[in-house]
């Protein structure tokens, strides 16, 4: 049975394609249409997936989309009504955003795809999110903890889960907190407040947190109370994301935190305002986690499991997982590859096989390589065109080669096999680097990334060297296998990580698995046999404001043009030469 | 081959506009952001159509392009974000858009699958529209040396833009290369059309569901007001509508 899962138009759109019960490809459309977060209808990723799998659309048993689009604009509408008259002005902007194409989903997966009506389905938003929390994570029995912005209604999720090896599943969502009270649109309006766009400036919060002090906390929960039944409100005075399409925060929550940052402003930690948004950062980061933390616990005691499946775009947030599994009393916490709204398309896909169509069981590849593959060969001949040095090496040579290059201070980018789906380079889209001195992270910084000081860089290690260097917890290994948690560098190490060592003394760890990416892990010894330390720096292979980077010419024209010295595609490596053509180029046209 | 930047007889007319807008410190640091947008965007266009075409030539040349205009959104949004932090700015609802039109951007043109030749006479036209304007903006800024220096550093960049997308024209299509070249102003002419056509058409279906606001919600309105105020707070049992028919979209 072929399955299609779709997620589409609000952000991170994304197609996955479940073939017998194990999704067989997935892809998010950012990384094909190269723009970022880019929410249009995901046409090019779907054709790739039914190309990667050969099949055409005729061949589709189903087509899942990911949320109920007219339960979504039921509540946009009586949450326009319930603000009236103040909704005035958001009303018409709301009412064209949904009714120009997301209610008329139905339709337009029709006349793309020439599929029956009939053949397209649609899962709840936060059963999707639950859906690839826990049909793709290698446990039985869980319980399942989904948070995000907002779907439909919900906003936050409980319940569990039960697989059967080779039989029935069951899923069941048995409670939620209902919009406009989301500690995910809590978390954003931080977020625009502190002057980051919004559903993509979080995780810059969570890093900023860490050089503030949580003081703010008593003001933070006056704008969001917990309730008698271990729930929580937001208290709407503070909040304006119901009635204003431009404006998330009232004028009561800037009297309440002060002036906000404007987006230009650079953030200078010497200075009390640079000193007050972190501690805003660090006091809505405090009670976020301890609102989760106590769901959690309940859901522990509610449930009686030991495991614990947590999705939704809040399981991005790396701190909030580690003191989850540290103290929600859980044992293990899974988190996928790609617990936001991209990840609801293998979700979708893989609720209706099991639950609509009551597919046996089926266990599902443990990684999140899902995505095209690279081509080497395409590689060399660009930069054989440009005039660059290219070398094709076998195996040992090649990765002698990288971590010669990696010892010597260098920059790499590393392309390998099938790109991760989810919004983590885990080995296949990387950008490696010495984790050494914190000389690294600020070039990274300035030359590469183009982004601001305070964010800090994961490194990755081999699973078998992680507790050397990482203060792993019970469990830890499970969430650090795709980057989901953050946890303390080991102090005597500290100095000699220091470009992956946040101020905190925390890093966000990948433990790697030799079977997960087989040539990083190679690297990874290669690099500790000259250094002494086998950790490496890895961090998206990308720019800022761009996707990560896709197919070989991306990744090429990305090392063009910033300081990546070396690049990898399979047995391909590229070095920069000697003279910069670009000037040269200029100089003879101008 | 174009070797100077020359501006456009409709920003020859509108210099008092263009005048009027520099002026103010305000406008200068809106229109200064808004450039760097659309520069970046520019260049990150031109960047995918490095990647795509098939011939190795125009690649390094449309790279070099690239890393020009995506260069020059950073120096726009570092002068901006300088002259902000000298007028004490503080965040305001004018910086959640575009206030103010301008630069040149590739527009609505779609890189995937588009024809170099064309792609280039598009480039060709835009560039010289571009340095055109910002001759005009550079002479506006003589108050402002720094500025200044921004428009000059970017001319001298527009002048290569403006060179190598004329000859490579000429390259890849000897024939027809001064019929591109025209089609790219028409283009451009009938795009500008397109948007105001649309900017018109969301004005008045804006109009129109705002009084549909107004005539037609405010039972309902009551209604819901009422209804929230039985709901309780914190956990809602999840109802029977998540056994909706897989087929639902309710």
């Amino acid at each position: 049975m072929n399955i299609l899962g779709i997620s589409a138009h609000y952000h991170d759109s994304a197609a996955a394609l479940v073939v017998d019960g194990v999704p067989a490809a997935a892809v998010q459309q950012e990384r094909l249409s190269r723009h970022k977060h880019d929410a249009g209808f995901p046409l090019e990723a779907i054709d790739w997936c039914l190309e990667h799998a050969g099949l055409t659309p005729a061949d589709l048993d189903a087509v899942v989309f990911y949320e109920r689009s007219m339960l979504k604009l039921e509540r946009i509408l009586v949450c326009s009504l319930r603000a009236f008259p103040r909704s005035w002005r958001s009303f018409p902007h709301a009412m064209r955003n949904s009714l120009g194409e997301k209610v008329w989903v139905r339709g337009i997966i029709a006349s793309y795809l020439g599929v029956p009506r009939r053949n397209i389905l649609f899962t709840g938003h936060h059963a999707s999110h639950a859906a690839a929390a826990f049909l793709t994570a290698p446990t039985r029995r869980a319980a399942i903890l989904t948070a995000d912005g907002v779907g439909e209604w919900a906003t936050l999720t409980v319940g569990r889960g039960e697989r059967t090896a080779a039989g029935a599943t069951t899923l069941s969502l048995t409670r939620e907190i209902r919009f406009p009270h989301s500690l995910g649109m809590l978390y954003s309006t931080f977020t625009a407040y502190l002057g980051f766009p919004v559903n993509d400036g979080e995780y810059k919060v969570m890093g900023l947190a860490a050089y503030g002090r949580p003081t703010l906390c008593d003001a933070v929960r006056k704008v969001i109370r917990r309730t008698a039944d271990g729930g929580f409100t937001l208290v709407p005075e503070y909040f304006e994301y119901q009635t204003s399409a431009s404006r998330s925060f009232s004028q009561a929550f800037v009297d309440l935190f002060g002036p906000p940052r404007h987006p230009y402003d650079p953030i200078d930690l010497e200075s009390a305002d640079g000193r007050r948004f972190a501690d805003c950062a660090a006091s809505v980061q405090r009670v976020l986690e301890d609102t989760l933390l106590d769901i959690a616990r309940a859901l522990r005691r509610d449930t009686g499991l030991p495991d614990l499946c947590f999705g939704g775009g809040v399981a991005l947030n790396g701190v909030a997982n580690a003191r989850l599994l540290a103290e929600s009393g859980f044992e293990r916490v899974f988190v996928p590859p790609a617990p936001g709204d991209a990840g609801c398309a293998v979700g979708a896909a893989l609720y209706a096989d099991r639950l609509y169509f009551r597919n046996p069981d089926r266990d599902v590849p443990d990684h999140p390589f899902m995505g095209p593959r690279v081509d080497a060969d395409e590689l060399a001949r660009v930069a054989r065109d440009d005039g660059q040095r290219v070398e094709a090496l076998d195996e040992p040579e090649l990765l002698d080669r990288v971590a010669d290059d990696l010892a010597a201070g260098r920059i790499v980018g590393w392309m390998d096999g099938a790109a991760e789906f989810g919004p983590r380079a885990l080995g296949h889209r990387s950008i490696l680097a010495a984790p050494h001195a914190v000389e690294m992270r600020d070039r990274l910084n300035r030359d590469i990334k183009s982004r601001e000081e305070f964010r800090p860089f994961a490194p990755v290690v081999a699973v078998e060297d992680a507790d050397r260097y990482f203060d792993l917890p019970p469990g830890g290994l499970r969430l650090a296998r795709f980057m989901s948690g953050v946890f303390p560098v080991r102090a005597e190490w500290r100095s000699r990580l220091a470009a992956v060592t946040h101020v905190d003394g925390t890093a966000r760890v990948q433990a790697l698995e030799r079977e997960m990416a087989p040539r990083l892990h190679a690297l990874l010894g290669a690099y500790g046999r000259r250094s002494g330390i086998p950790v490496l720096l890895n961090t998206s292979f990308n720019v800022a404001g761009e996707p990560i980077v896709n197919r070989a010419i991306e990744g090429y024209s990305t090392y063009r043009r910033c300081g990546i010295d070396t690049l990898v595609a399979g047995p391909t490596l590229v070095t920069k030469p000697a003279l910069p053509q670009a000037r040269s180029m200029k100089e003879a046209y101008a | 081959m174009a070797t100077a930047a020359r501006s456009a007889r409709i920003d020859r007319v509108l210099r008092p506009v263009h005048r009027w807008v520099w002026r103010d410190a305000g406008r200068r640091v809106r229109k200064l952001l808004a450039f760097a947008e659309v520069e970046t965007g520019g260049g990150r266009d031109i960047l995918r159509a490095a990647e795509v075409t098939p011939d190795p030539l125009l690649r390094r040349l449309y790279l070099a392009h690239a890393i020009d205009e995506l260069h020059h959104g950073v120096l726009f949004r570092e002068r901006g974000a300088e002259l902000l932090r000298v007028r004490g700015g503080r965040a305001s609802a004018l910086f959640n858009g575009n206030p103010l039109p301008g630069g040149h951007g590739l527009d609505d043109l779609s890189i995937e699958g588009e024809a170099d030749a064309r792609l280039l006479a598009f480039l060709h036209v835009a560039e010289k529209a571009a340095a055109g304007r910002f001759a005009i903006y550079r002479d506006l800024v003589a108050d402002d040396p720094p500025t200044r220096a921004i428009f000059d550093e970017i001319l001298h960049d527009e002048v290569f833009h403006m060179n190598y997308t004329y000859t490579q024209l000429a390259r890849i299509s000897p024939r027809a290369y001064r019929r591109q070249v025209w089609l790219a102003r028409a283009s451009r002419v009938w795009n500008r059309v397109v948007r105001l056509a649309a900017a018109l058409g969301a004005l008045m279906g804006a109009a129109f569901l705002t009084l549909l606001y107004f005539v037609l919600m405010p039972p309902f309105a009551w209604l819901a007001r009422r209804a929230v105020r039985r709901e309780p707070a914190g956990w809602v049992p999840i109802s029977a509508r998540e056994d909706a028919p897989p087929t639902s979209q309710y």
